[in-house]
C-alpha cells in the first residue's frame, strides 16, 4: 500500500491523469460555453448580467473549498509530518488564491448593474477579501522562509486561523445585513434555482474543476522532479 | 442574434468582462505553470545526463521518475 503512495508511482499516475484531462477538456469547455453564454435563459430579474454567475460561483466555491482542503491538510500535516501533504497544500495554494481574486472581480463586474456600485464593504465580500489576504501570506510564507520545518509550522499556523473565516464567509449573509444575496444552492435543503441555470452552472463547475486539476497534477509533477533533482545531486 | 449575444441587453460589457478575465487569467496560469515544468524537466534531464554513465545506470534504474523525464527528454532533443 505504502509503495503505490510513493514519489514514482504518483508520478506515473500524474502523467495519465494530465493526458485523459487534457483529451476531454475542450470539449467540455465550448459545450460549457454554450450553454452559459448562449443557450441558458436570462434571469427575470437580473437579465443577461446573471451570465456572471457561471463564472462568479464556480471561482468562489473553489476558492473556499481550496483554502479548507489546504487547512485541514495542514492540520494532519503539522501532526503526523506526511511530506507529500506539504507538496498537496504547496500546489493547492496559487490555484485557491487564483479563483478567489476572480470571484472577487467577477462579484465586482456584477455587483455594478446589480446593485449599482463595483464595490462595498459588505460582509461576504470583505471577508473574501480576508479569504485572498490569508492565501496570500500561505504563499508567503512558503517561498520566503528557507527552513523547510519552520516554514511548514508557520503556514500551517496561517492556515489554521484562516479555517475561521470560512464560515464567516458562508453564514455571513445569514448573520449580518448584506447586499450580497442568501445562497440559492444548498447541499441539504431545496435549491431555489431553475434546472434550466443549474445544468450550466454545473458543467461549467466541472469545467473549472477539471483545469484546477490540470494546473495542480502539473504544479505536483513539477515538485516531485525537484526534490528528485536534489537527490541526484547526492548520488 | 450575434448582436443580442454581444451587446446582452446593455449588460454584455459586464458579462464579457467577467468570462474574458477569468479565462485570460487560467490561460496565463496554464502557460506560466507548464513552461516551469518543462524548464525542470529539461533541467533534470541535463543533470543526468552529465552524470558519469555508471552513475547514470543507477539513477535510472532506481528511479521511475529520473527515467520517465530522461527518455522523454531524448526523444525531444
Amino acid at each position: 500500500m505504502y509503495n503505490f503512495f510513493n514519489n514514482s508511482n504518483i508520478f506515473v499516475w500524474i502523467e495519465k491523469l494530465i493526458n485523459f484531462i487534457n483529451s476531454i477538456f475542450f470539449a467540455l469547455l465550448l459545450a460549457a460555453l454554450s450553454f452559459a453564454l448562449i443557450f441558458s435563459p436570462p434571469d427575470y430579474l437580473q437579465g443577461d448580467s446573471v451570465r456572471i454567475m457561471y463564472v462568479h460561483v464556480p471561482a468562489s466555491w473553489i476558492g473556499l473549498a481550496s483554502f479548507t482542503c489546504i487547512a485541514l491538510l495542514s492540520i494532519l500535516n503539522f501532526i503526523f509530518k506526511i511530506k507529500n501533504l506539504r507538496l498537496i497544500t504547496k500546489s493547492i495554494a496559487p490555484i485557491g488564491l487564483m479563483f478567489t481574486c476572480i470571484s472577487i472581480v467577477t462579484g465586482s463586474l456584477w455587483g455594478q448593474p446589480t446593485w449599482g456600485t463595483f464595490w462595498a464593504w459588505d460582509a461576504r465580500i470583505t471577508s473574501m477579501v480576508i479569504l485572498a489576504l490569508f492565501y496570500f501570506l500561505f504563499i508567503v510564507s512558503q517561498k520566503l522562509i528557507s527552513d523547510e520545518d519552520k516554514a511548514n509550522k508557520i503556514s500551517s499556523i496561517i492556515a489554521t486561523v484562516g479555517l475561521i473565516n470560512i464560515p464567516i464567509i458562508k453564514y455571513s449573509v445569514e448573520w449580518w445585513s448584506t447586499l450580497h444575496q442568501p445562497a440559492s444552492i444548498k447541499i441539504t435543503g431545496s435549491s431555489t434555482i431553475h434546472s434550466s441555470m443549474l445544468m450550466p452552472l454545473l458543467l461549467m463547475f466541472l469545467v473549472i474543476i477539471l483545469y484546477c486539476a490540470l494546473i495542480f497534477l502539473m504544479k505536483y509533477k513539477t515538485e516531485i522532479i525537484r526534490i528528485k533533482k536534489k537527490n541526484l545531486k547526492r548520488l | 442574434m450575434i448582436n443580442s449575444l454581444i451587446f446582452m441587453n446593455g449588460y454584455g460589457i459586464f458579462v464579457w468582462s467577467s468570462f474574458i478575465i477569468t479565462f485570460l487569467v487560467c490561460a496565463i496560469v496554464y502557460y506560466k505553470t507548464s513552461k516551469t515544468l518543462k524548464k525542470y524537466e529539461k533541467e533534470f534531464a541535463k543533470e543526468i545526463e552529465k552524470l558519469s554513465a555508471e552513475q547514470r545506470k543507477i539513477a535510472l534504474e532506481k528511479s521511475k521518475v529520473a527515467s520517465k523525464v530522461f527518455s522523454s527528454y531524448n526523444k525531444i532533443v
